[in-house]
């Protein structure tokens, strides 16, 4: 291991400090003066919204970006960082929320990728030991010789702390540390950081909108907004509620009623659907439901359980292998998806980057996606683009995307502007089925409640609403019934003023209504 | 990396205006020609005279101009050819394949009239000109059909399909025109029937007709991508197929509909050379060659970034500089293979320059105070 100018620091001691960072792109100020200070052993959350200048920030801090203006000092040290190599050399260490491993490899492999002191020859069982008692000593539980593979997102995650605490890392950038993780993960992962904190390790955690996590772990909280720090305090002396209104600037409602709504016809039957995944097995194993106008139907499960096909299939995306789909009356289920787009069916994919919009197209282009082969906008094979633009720009006015202008490329949009006006594209088309998969997933606070809004909104037009999330708090506060779903079957379906928390989590897990209720 | 007093970097652009784009293509063009220059210089040839000899004899000569003219419209049709597939994210190595086809399409309407029997048949050219332009396109993209439908039905590479079909195609052609063939020449002397004298190309200002068909083109394509439906399908289908797919857009119909275009288009290009051009009117005993020109159309296809109307001035420097290569190569006595080693020259600087497109680099003042990292070695 090495040794660097932070080997010897004592405990409140400053390891990392920032004065004035300052950087610029083309028309946009990402940081603005950032004053930032932090202790070792000391947990500091640097919380803000998607776009509030954290990427850029941390970047800066790991050497990948340099600032225009402002000085880093390392252990009181002026330093200046020309890539990331030099940050891994003070003992700097991040861990990025998409995770960088090889995934044919071992964990012991990744680790040792590319160390300065691995040599030409490996000695594995000298690094495997050196590993081992790093594991022990912070409490990690990881087979070394498992492939990446076969890991799971927490235990990847702990491959990539690893990977920087061999390195020396001394301070730990933690990108979105507990996004991608299960519960008992995270939960893991909170008594490591305790561990490494208590052995004078600084960590900087960055964190969109997991308020709660932030409570719990950090000791300090920096809040970023448009670039700035707006707040900077103790975390014993805040509460999720101002820590939202520092992040977003203004009050958020957290939790949204449901709105009772005058209940209509029926919009979607679905009589024991089936279909298979991409791999051929049998994803989703005859579900049978049916949605009213006006009616939120929410359906609740951890992500991998049949309702991404679920929703496919309802959106002409997938082939159907048994069953039936109704939309007021009219058999759909062979139907392409183009036809179901003209016969009132919208659908908010969960992959609003990769399927739901184009980056290289510009945000005309991209409304022109649920729009091409409408009448109103296209005639004899001519796009009206003059009256797409127009769409647009009350698309982007209406569902306030943040946007230079209608001409720019949909990749320059931060995720949330992003799902807003894939939000407002659909819902301009007034669907009589909306299926929104996974809404609100990335979404930082402001977002989220916009999202959840809208949903309650289209409702209120009298539009049937298919809610898929797996966050078990949206679901059971905006539907009016809920479906939790295991191994591609539903576990019941539950009244949404009737499902509680925990018969619903457990019916996620895979336990039936009549064993709940019993 | 530092220059001096400077420190040099390079960015990623974000934005690339189109004169930008162009003034980078111009430099790349200077720079090959410089480096190009090395090597008339090693065969004692003033490098200056070489080309002005080459450009004068490929754009101002009364007998280089018109050759320069036949090859541009045949590299421009080539191009398209690989530009509509390109614009599906699809790539078309089958242009030599297609045009074999469309050659064989369009001879295929001649000898079913039989104007195989008599130079001095008397067909009416209003009629079996459309009928053999029709027949070319149909034999192109039939044959690009199978590219297409591969693609789109069982998602299998479009690039090997193309590159074996052209193989195929080239035999085909051997033939049916070689002894025994179908296409003979009576003569037999290799190379196809010539046409009857009623069916030689129209000429516009001493050029064939077909000019007006490529030109034509160039605009119908600009406009097709930039506000047509199907050209918007295209276009999603090339930069997301899953994107394209949640809109609705068929990811088998576009690589199929992309490959009869681009096959169609194809076919055109080996109308254009083998029935058009004058002094040829049959499928000449080097019409291999031809296939291997096409090439040429895939590389200004990814200059021109799949812009039909951009691709005209390269396709007709492209043109010009193998006419006129040829041409140095015999006055000032050089070696074989000149035309080419200029073409190739020029190619790979132009590609290299686009990273140029993607990329430039920034010059900075260093400050005089130069703060370095602290680490104790």
């Amino acid at each position: 291991m090495q040794t660097g100018i932070l080997a010897g620091i004592k405990h409140g001691e400053t390891v990392l400090e920032t004065r004035g960072i300052t950087k610029r792109f083309p028309g946009v100020l990402a940081n603005d003066h950032i004053d930032f200070e932090m202790k070792a052993g000391e947990v500091h959350a640097i919380l803000g919204e998607n776009g509030a200048g954290k990427s850029t920030f941390m970047n800066i801090l790991f050497g990948l970006l340099q600032p225009d203006e402002g000085e880093i000092y390392v252990a009181g040290k002026k330093v200046k960082f020309h890539s990331p190599l030099d940050a891994i050399e003070l003992g700097i260490g991040m861990v990025h929320q998409h995770r960088k491993l090889v995934s044919a490899h071992t964990v012991l492999e990744n680790i040792i990728l590319g160390h300065p002191n691995a040599g030409r020859i490996l000695n594995l069982k000298k690094t495997g030991e050196e590993i081992d008692a790093l594991c022990q000593r912070y409490g990690f539980k990881i087979d070394l010789k498992a492939k990446v593979w076969q890991l799971s997102e927490g235990e990847k995650q702990v491959v990539e702390i690893l990977k920087a605490l061999y390195r020396g890392a001394k301070i730990l950038i933690l990108d979105e540390p507990t996004s991608a993780l299960a519960p008992p993960e995270v939960d893991k992962l909170l008594a490591s950081i305790e561990a490494m904190t208590g052995d004078e390790l600084a960590m900087i955690p960055f964190i969109t909108h997991k308020l709660p996590i932030v409570l719990s772990t950090s000791d300090r909280v920096t809040i970023l907004r448009r670039g700035r720090v707006t707040a900077r305090l103790e975390t014993k002396n805040a509460t999720e509620r101002s820590l939202a209104k520092d992040m977003v600037g203004r009050e958020v409602v957290f939790r949204l009623e449901s709105v009772e709504v005058e209940k209509g016809p029926l919009v979607l039957e679905v009589e024991n659907l089936s279909t298979r995944n991409d791999k051929g097995a049998l994803a989703l194993n005859g579900v049978s439901f049916s949605i009213r106008e006006g009616e939120i139907f929410g359906i609740a499960g951890i992500s991998g359980n049949g309702q991404q096909e679920l929703a496919e299939v309802l959106a002409g995306l997938r082939k159907a292998e048994g069953g039936k789909v109704m939309l007021e009356g009219k058999d759909i289920t062979h139907a392409s998806s183009l036809e179901r787009w003209q016969t009132g069916v919208g659908y908010i994919p969960a992959e609003r980057v990769d399927v739901g919009s184009i980056g290289d197209f510009t945000l005309v282009e991209n409304v022109a996606m649920n729009y091409y082969f409408d009448h109103e906008f296209s005639r004899y094979g001519v796009v009206d683009y003059k009256k797409m633009g127009a769409l647009t720009e009350e698309i982007i006015e209406e569902f306030s995307v943040a946007t230079p202008s209608a001409d720019t490329v949909g990749k320059n949009l931060s995720g949330g502007n992003l799902q807003k006006l894939i939000l407002g594209r659909v819902f301009s088309r007034r669907p009589r089925l909306l299926i929104a998969n996974l809404p609100t997933q990335g979404l930082d606070v402001g977002a989220i409640e916009f999202v959840q809004n809208k949903l309650i909104e289209a409702k209120k037009e009298r539009a049937a609403v298919l809610l898929i999330s797996e966050d078990l708090d949206e679901v059971l506060s905006l539907s009016d019934w809920v479906a939790p779903i295991y191994e591609g079957e539903f576990m019941g379906v539950i009244p949404g003023k009737e499902a509680e928390k925990d018969s619903v989590g457990a019916m996620m897990a895979g336990s039936r209504l009549e064993e709940v209720v019993a | 990396m530092k220059v001096g007093g400077y420190e040099v970097k390079l960015e990623k652009r974000i934005l690339l205006p189109g004169w930008k784009a162009a003034a980078i293509s111009i430099l790349a063009i200077f720079v090959a020609l410089f480096l190009f220059g090395f090597i008339f210089l090693q065969d004692g040839v003033n490098p200056l005279v070489a080309y002005r000899e080459i450009f004068s004899y490929a754009f101002f000569n009364p007998f280089g101009f018109p050759l320069t003219i036949n090859r541009f419209i045949f590299l421009l049709l080539a191009t398209y050819a690989f530009i509509i597939p390109f614009r599906a994210g699809l790539w078309n190595i089958g242009m030599p394949g297609q045009l074999y086809f469309g050659a064989l399409g369009a001879y295929a309407v001649v000898f079913a009239l039989g104007g195989h029997l008599s130079r001095t048949a008397a067909l009416s050219p209003i009629i079996v000109i459309p009928l053999m332009l029709l027949g070319s396109a149909l034999a192109g993209a039939g044959y690009g059909a199978i590219a297409g439908f591969l693609k789109g039905k069982y998602n299998i590479n479009e690039i090997v399909v193309t590159m074996i079909l052209n193989f195929i195609a080239f035999w085909l052609v051997a033939f049916m025109i070689k002894e025994g063939g179908l296409f003979m020449n009576p003569g037999g002397r290799g190379e196809s029937f010539e046409l009857p004298d009623s069916l030689h190309a129209p000429l516009v200002g001493g050029t064939p007709f077909t000019i007006l068909l490529a030109l034509g083109l160039a605009v119908l394509l600009y406009w097709v991508f930039a506000k047509t439906r199907i050209g918007y399908q295209i276009k999603a289908y090339g930069l997301s197929p899953a994107a394209a797919k949640y809109a609705g857009i068929s990811s088998f119909k576009i690589p199929l509909l992309v490959f009869i275009l681009g096959g169609a288009i194809a076919g055109w290009a080996g109308y254009h050379y083998f029935a058009a051009v004058p002094g040829v009117f049959k499928i000449s005993r080097n019409y291999g060659f031809f296939g291997d020109l096409a090439f040429y159309g895939l590389i200004a296809g990814l200059i021109s970034l799949g812009n039909s109307l951009t691709a005209i001035p390269v396709a007709l420097l492209f043109a010009g500089l193998s006419v006129g290569g040829r041409f140095v190569q015999g006055k000032l006595h050089m070696g074989f293979g000149l035309d080419y080693a200029l073409l190739g020259v020029l190619m790979i600087t132009l590609v290299i320059f686009q990273f140029f497109y993607r990329n430039k680099i920034v010059w900075e003042k260093i400050e005089k105070e130069r703060l370095d990292v602290g680490i104790s070695r």
